[in-house]
């Protein structure tokens, strides 16, 4: 699961970062001459700085990949259900609410008003796509769902006091 | 110029710069209750009605932006003030006009229920559902404007100061040293270099905040006006990201000037801080698209750069500020106090908070983790337990030079209070976004709930320790000049 993965990558890292603020704070206490400390820490930061934008380069292209903006390749006897879906204060309207296992569906998302997000939440209340409503525009979710369930949408952009309300459902069956 | 005469100088700059940190400081300490509602509400423990809680997050989000800027443009100006000239009369304009927005934006907000939260994304100033109207909407707008205004003009001041003493912008971000056509000897100083990243990205961001808000405004008076909803989304990020950003870039300054005094070691400009200070400018500028990754909408292009930039942007804190920082203290033998403390304690925060904030910057993860709280987290994390740091940091070193106010036990435990609870609320919000609790929801659903409950605790010890910072800088301001000199100001580190 992406934010799991989000969770414990964030989790190690920042570890890192307090355990080495805590040791140069930890050994602020002994006292040694500036120019030794310059010349063998500069050095290092050349292997640091290195390391790190390798390993920054390295996620960054991996991670994309893919891209939810990307449209899928079906294959030949696959027709995407294409589902209109429209965002009003506060409220879903959509051309589909029932699906299948293993369909491939494009969510077509827009809004006739203000600003929301639309968020699908699986049934452990987990986000599992999202993209945002907005008017003038349409922006394409693509998605296969493999398990059967109810899914929530969740609105994910404040649109105003009921935006905590603008809840809806829809079923995927096998 | 006779020491006296430029003693009595300082003396009066140091008042005006301790009303712009007392007002940040104390409007910092009232928002942390709001937000404490907020956590209260979303936990289950309160009832807050709905317009109630989104009247707090509105208040809360412009407040502690606001307020924070203000006091970091305080710190900024004191350092800047010493290598170049800058005019005090902008600076009570500044003051000023700062003061008469926020009064404005408190009527809209809870005497005329605005709440559109602090980025008010066009059209929603204007189409409320009925939840407020024109008044409010034009109350917060305005007050938003005049605001901005006010932070405009006193970088137009700094710039113009800048470049009168340096001859350009680009010569303050020392282009001339890195072109080769001056030593590296030679170079503006770190306040200076500091400051004039600021101005740069500052009045970029005003400028476009300005559009966006002009634009609402005339759209509130007359809804047959409309323009291009993502033209107005790329206006709001550019300003609310820039301008959110640069207070940590301005409250730096603190410690460029601190740790090198405190641990009694030279922090010299090098071509690498001058590479590293031009990458932040530029990155900064453009990264705001990483708001956007979820606008399917925009050119494809952009938001791939959004994420590579953004990864681009954590290099120059961790190469070259963070690891400077930790260069100078590292066996040093360093007299900490609350005010080198502080100052390290910030490097700590901005530090870590880069990594949540990289994490979300990743397509693929930003798919799952957009406007859930995750975001909240990363941000109080490098606000709070950052920047704000830095302004108190600040406060602590005005009353150890300016006055013969001692501190005490007590401060140490607020020191330890305030990391621990900064650090337990952020952490609730990285939690909270991980069980993909969205952002901005005034009720929780009860597998939300514990996370926010835990930050609302921390909060209250966040609060006492804040309130203790706070004490301790009134203190300082009615003993104001008990040392009688503040010349020990007068050598740069
Ligand atoms: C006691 C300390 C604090 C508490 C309990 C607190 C709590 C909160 C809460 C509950 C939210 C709304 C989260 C949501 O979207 O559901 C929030 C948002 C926010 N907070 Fe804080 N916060 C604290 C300190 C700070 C500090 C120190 C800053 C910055 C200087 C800050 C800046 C913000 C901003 C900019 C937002 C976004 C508002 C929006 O979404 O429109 N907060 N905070
Ligand atoms: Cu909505
Ligand atoms: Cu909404």
């Amino acid at each position: 699961m992406v934010q799991t993965a989000a969770w414990v990558t964030s989790l190690v890292f920042m570890s890192l970062v307090f355990v080495v603020y805590a040791v140069v704070a930890w050994k602020s206490r002994e006292k040694s001459d500036y120019e030794q400390v310059k010349k063998k820490w500069t050095k290092a930061r050349k292997i640091y700085a290195t390391s790190l934008v390798t390993v920054l380069l390295v996620v960054c292209i991996y991670t994309l990949r893919e891209l939810p903006y990307d449209l899928p390749i079906y294959g030949d006897d696959q027709d995407p259900t294409v589902v209109d879906v429209e965002a009003v204060q506060f409220g879903w309207i959509m051309s589909e609410t029932e699906f299948k296992v293993g369909e491939p569906i494009e969510f077509d998302v827009t809004s006739s008003d203000v600003t929301h997000g639309f968020g699908i939440y699986d049934e452990d209340m987990t986000i599992i796509a999202q993209t945002q409503a907005m008017p003038e525009y349409t922006n394409t979710v693509y998605i296969t769902f493999t398990k059967p369930g109810t899914y929530k949408i969740l609105c994910m952009e404040y649109c105003g006091l009921a935006h905590h309300y603008m809840v809806s459902e829809i079923t995927v069956t096998e | 110029m006779s020491t006296a005469i430029e003693n009595k100088k300082l003396k009066s700059n140091n008042k005006l710069v301790s009303t712009s940190l007392l007002l940040g400081g104390v409007l910092i300490a009232v928002m942390m209750i709001f937000g404490i509602l907020m956590l209260l509400a979303q936990g289950g423990v309160i009832d807050v009605s709905d317009a109630a809680f989104y009247q707090f997050l509105t208040i809360h989000g412009t407040g502690m932006v606001g307020a924070a800027a203000l006091a970091a443009a305080g710190v900024m100006w004191y350092f800047l003030n010493r290598y170049v000239e800058l005019s005090k009369k902008i600076f009570i304009w500044f003051l000023g006009l700062v003061l008469i927005g926020v009064v404005l934006v408190v009527i809209g907000v809870f005497s005329f229920k605005y709440a559109s939260a602090w980025t008010f994304l066009y059209p929603l100033p204007a189409i409320s559902a009925n939840a407020w109207g024109v008044t409010g909407a034009l109350l917060y707008l305005f007050g938003m404007l005049i605001l901005g205004t006010g932070f405009l003009l006193l970088y137009i001041d700094t710039g113009r100061a800048i470049i009168k003493k340096y001859g350009s912008l680009g010569k303050g971000l020392g282009w001339d040293v890195l072109s080769g056509k001056k030593k590296v000897s030679d170079a503006p100083p770190k306040a200076v270099v500091a400051s004039t990243m600021v101005t740069i990205v500052n009045t970029t961001a005003l400028i476009a905040g300005a559009a966006v808000l002009i634009m609402n405004i005339i759209n509130v008076i007359n809804p047959s006006f409309t323009f291009d909803p993502m033209l107005a989304k790329n206006l709001t990020y550019a300003f609310g990201h820039i301008f959110a950003n640069a207070i940590i870039y301005m409250g730096v300054i603190v410690v460029y000037e601190l740790l090198p005094k405190y641990a009694n070691r030279p922090w010299a400009v090098s071509k690498l801080f001058l590479v590293a200070w031009t990458m932040s400018t530029a990155f900064t500028l453009v990264i705001y698209t990483h708001h956007m990754l979820m606008d399917f909408a925009m050119p494809k292009w952009m938001l791939i750069m959004g994420q590579a930039l953004s990864y681009a942007n954590g290099l120059p804190v961790l190469v070259v500020t963070a690891y400077g920082a930790l260069m100078v203290v590292y066996k040093s033998g360093i007299k900490w106090d609350m005010a080198s403390g502080l100052a390290f304690l910030s490097m700590f925060g901005w530090t870590v908070g880069v990594v949540p904030a990289v994490v979300d910057a990743t397509i693929v993860v930003n798919h799952v983790m957009h406007n859930t709280k995750w975001v909240p987290g990363h941000f109080h994390m490098y606000m709070g337990l950052g920047a704000v740091v830095m302004l108190f940091s600040f406060t602590y070193y005005l009353a150890k030079i300016d006055s013969n106010v001692k501190e005490s036990k007590l401060d140490k435990i607020a020191f330890w209070c305030y990391a621990i609870a900064m650090f337990a609320i952020s952490a609730q919000f990285l939690v909270s976004g991980a069980l993909s609790t969205p952002r901005r929801w005034a009720i929780h659903y009860p597998g939300w709930m514990t996370p926010a409950v835990f930050g609302a605790i921390a909060g209250v010890f966040l609060v006492i320790a804040t309130t203790i910072f706070i004490i301790h800088f009134v203190r300082y301001l009615k003993n104001r000049g008990t040392v009688g000199s503040g010349l020990n100001e007068q050598k740069p580190a």
